[in-house]
């Protein structure tokens, strides 16, 4: 990429983002994207300019970035995009550095949120925020309201419920931050989500407060919001894709709920053979220095046993604080789609009342009132994007399963392994020959 | 086969099987007991071919009866243990039940194992009471009996006694016995932990099997998930089952381990014997001291020491030079017998510990050879059950990448 004169505002044909200046930059291109670069040769990163066709660099060089922890959540983006065949991004959202801050009223921990985009909709290329927790349940809350016909993706819970968990501790903080970290990905994902007003000013904003405080200001493609319809009219019939949805999400719910139990018991069994096994290790210990012979190789035994209680404490760190959270996610999730559908079947059933109350007045006919019009219109465009979002968390949810299990299944892997490397290797000293004493 | 060439020829003996029986005890009601089938083979120097030469039937408390014999007839060596009369160290899982299967052939070997470790002792293969007891079957409880060596046995009291007023035991010994008791609680703590281990592994194993039942019927309410799902589940059961095997495995290790907890009891028994011989000498010498006191007192007239005698002399008068004379007598006869007596024992407590070290030293490295072994053995579940895992889950893994 050579460095030349600044190029005019990108609307001019096709350009890799190294040659987009930055508007504030000054000449050289290498500038124009911040100093230090980390390119990884992998990367293809392509510009979007609203309608126009999307074109790939050749051999291009991603924009160098200026956080370390970018080139890996960018790779992490591209494995969950694996599946989609063509789409490429032209924004990437990660969370990570969380900090504690400590108050006069309160402690809390912020996030910092990494937003590096080529979309109009963002006035610079990287934006870098700090958010806490309530700016994304307020984010979600607007999202469910501005967008009542699309499915939100899940929060991690507000409060933990269970057992005596340390709010600021790094396991938990961790957990959280990852959950957070698939929250805004899911949402950068969503062709529709992703170019919502509130997410950009999430992604942006210097002060989000003052933002909020300026209350629904803005309008969006279904303004009002869905009216619930009292005095139970019922449905007639629900569209195909949408009548087993409800019994499957309910079996899922429950199954998923099962795995959560089977999961934690197995988890609070190991725990506790754990427990057994530090117990059990020094025992050989004690014995070796009653010994002469034996001496060696009981303490090797017991080394052992050490080595394997350590490689199982790390499995069961690794299920609490990966396994686990994904799982609730999805009940989480799969709530979410429950409440959506029945949202949606209350747009159908507003609709078929409407309907049938003109079917009533005979004035009516054969003009169809502007106002169920109105409401048919808004049904069908519930359907259609209901109907892509579902596709959309069926395709997603079978990628995260099986990322899920395939990594329960490594991590019990590597446990066994670990306890192999660790007996493996004092049998040959249990072998050896003494030298006479 | 008489007794002289039983030992000449290569013999191999086996329990081979276990009987439930009933019948009626010493009184009169009737009881169940197993009964194991004890086989003798004598091995063909020519072609190595084994032939049957005896099989008889004996029961626990019988093979109780020849070790309590040979405890009295040899007590310089450390004689092999029986395996436990009741099934101590269970885990949940395990039975505490005599006549289990489980335990009955796990006794089974251990009384097989005790016969061969008897039979490959240098000193007690030789024993008659001991061929006997495999090769008669009737009356031979009526000879061991006949033996009486239930009156030459030691009081457990007489013994308690010796080991708190012994002055001067053989300082081996004394180290020996400390080193058996804490070998004896070391074990029975490991085997203990070991249990417990063993039940919560049992329980880690067991709750796997859940996910094969609920991958099940997920998979039923999926499309293209469904089949990953389902042939993973069934890798969850195979895992869950796999426990069974590994586990029944490891109790052969935990009684390796027993058997050696045992052992430690035979080690003290031989330290008591010591220290039983050891108090007994110290009581001759003292006694023989004493006497040789009272002797010169009588002769040179001077009293040092207390005496019954000299009590009632002063009260009740001197005695005759005759009567004097013939005390001094009696006393000399008794202290030359008492001298005599205590050369012997002198001698007999000498070539025991001679004998029982010389059994010790060949015990020891018994113990480290064995006890090595069952290391060794150890390791090799733990590595197998460890590849095991690894398979299962790596089959799992497939799976769910398929999903």
């Amino acid at each position: 990429m050579s460095g030349g004169p600044p190029k005019g505002l990108p609307s001019t044909g096709p350009h890799s983002l190294l040659d987009m200046p930055h508007p504030l930059a000054g000449s050289s291109s290498e500038e124009a994207v911040g100093g230090d670069s980390t390119p990884s040769p992998d990367l293809l990163m392509a510009r979007s300019f609203g309608d126009k066709d999307l074109i790939l660099p050749n051999g291009g060089t991603p924009a160098g970035t200026s956080s370390p922890a970018s080139s890996s959540s960018l790779l992490n983006r591209l494995q969950l995009d694996d599946d989609i065949d063509g789409e490429t991004r032209d924004l990437f959202v990660t969370v990570d550095d969380p900090k504690k801050h400590v108050c006069t009223m309160e402690t809390y921990i912020t996030y910092r949120i990494t937003t590096k985009s080529t979309r109009v909709e963002f006035d610079l290329p990287e934006y870098s925020v700090r958010r806490r927790y309530q700016d994304f349940d307020w984010l979600r809350n607007k999202l469910e309201e501005s967008q009542p016909t699309h499915l939100i993706p899940p929060l991690p819970e507000k409060f933990v419920v269970k057992g005596v968990v340390d709010r600021f501790s790094e396991e938990f903080v961790e957990t959280r931050r990852k959950a957070l970290d698939k929250f805004l990905k899911r949402i950068t994902d969503h062709p529709v989500l992703s170019f919502n007003e509130h997410f950009n000013v999430f992604l942006t904003a210097k002060d989000l407060n003052a933002y909020k405080k300026q209350g629904m200001a803005l309008l969006t493609r279904v303004g009002e919001s869905v009216k619930h319809v009292t005095g139970g009219y019922k449905l007639r019939s629900r569209p195909l894709e949408f009548a087993a949805v409800g019994d499957y999400l309910d079996t899922f719910a429950l199954k998923l709920g099962t795995i959560d139990r089977i999961a934690q018991r197995i988890i609070k069994e190991e725990i506790e053979y754990l427990v057994e096994l530090r117990e059990y290790g020094p025992v050989y210990s004690t014995w070796s220095a009653l010994e002469g012979e034996l001496t060696e190789p009981l303490e090797g035994v017991s080394a052992c046993i050490g080595n394997c209680s350590t490689a199982l404490e790390e499995l069961t760190d690794d299920m609490t604080e990966d396994f686990l959270p994904v799982l609730r996610e999805y009940i989480l999730y799969s709530d979410s789609m429950k409440s959506v559908l029945k949202k949606r079947d209350q747009v159908q059933a507003e609709y078929e009342a409407k309907l049938e109350a003109v079917a009533l007045r005979k004035e009516d006919r054969p003009k169809v009132p502007a106002d169920v019009e109105r409401c048919q219109d808004r049904m069908e465009c519930f359907n259609a994007d209901l109907k892509a979002d579902m596709e959309r968390w069926q395709n997603n949810k079978r990628q995260d399963f099986r990322q899920l299990l395939v990594g329960m299944a490594d991590k019990n892997i590597q446990y066994y392994e670990k306890c192999l490397m660790a007996w493996e290797s004092i049998i040959p000293l249990l072998q050896e020959k003494q030298e006479a004493k | 086969m008489t007794e002289n060439n039983f030992w000449l020829k290569k013999i191999e003996i086996s329990v081979s099987e276990a009987e439930k029986r009933t019948g009626r005890n010493a009184m009169n009601m009737q009881e169940t007991y197993t009964a194991y089938l004890i086989e003798t083979r004598s091995v063909e120097h020519t072609d190595g071919q084994s032939v049957l030469t005896d099989s008889l039937w004996r029961r626990y408390s019988e093979f109780e009866l020849l070790r309590n014999y040979l405890l009295v007839y040899y007590p310089h060596i450390v004689v092999p243990p029986l395996p436990e009369k009741r099934a101590e160290f269970v885990w949940h899982k395990l039975s505490a039940d005599n006549m289990d299967p489980d335990f009955v052939e796990r006794r089974r070997i251990g009384l097989e194992n005790f016969l061969l470790r008897v039979a490959s002792h240098p000193i007690l293969c030789r024993d008659k009471i001991f061929y006997l007891f495999l090769t008669q079957e009737g009356n031979w409880k009526e000879t061991v009996n006949e033996t009486g060596f239930q009156l030459k046995a030691d009081s457990r009291l007489k013994a308690l006694n010796a080991t708190f007023r012994v002055k001067n035991p053989d300082k081996r010994f004394t180290e020996l016995k400390h080193y058996s008791d804490e070998l004896q609680s070391v074990i029975s703590h490991l085997l203990r932990v070991r249990a417990r281990v063993a039940d919560r592994l049992y329980g880690v194993y067991k709750v796997h099997g859940n996910y094969g039942r609920v991958f099940s019927e997920w998979s039923a309410i999926e499309k293209e998930m469904g089949d990953g799902l389902q042939s993973a589940g069934h890798h969850m059961d195979v895992y869950a089952s796999s426990i069974d095997d590994i586990l029944e495995d490891e109790e052969h290790y935990a009684d390796q381990l027993k058997e050696y907890l045992f052992y430690a009891e035979a080690l003290r028994a031989v330290c008591r014997k010591h220290e039983l011989m050891q108090y007994d000498l110290e009581m001759a010498a003292q006694d023989l001291a004493s006497k040789k006191q009272q002797c010169e007192e009588l002769a040179t007239g001077t009293v040092r020491t207390f005496s019954l005698k000299g009590m009632t002399t002063k009260l009740f008068g001197q005695e005759t030079p005759e009567q004097r004379e013939a005390r001094i007598k009696v006393l000399e006869e008794q202290i030359s017998e008492g001298e005599q007596q205590l050369k012997s024992k002198n001698l007999e407590g000498r070539e025991f510990v001679k004998n029982a070290w010389a059994d010790i030293e060949r015990f020891k490295e018994q113990k480290n050879h064995d006890l090595k072994e069952a290391l060794i053995s150890y390791a090799v579940m733990q590595i197998s059950m460890c590849k095991k895992g690894i398979q299962v889950w790596t089959n799992a893994k497939e799976c769910f990448s398929k999903m």
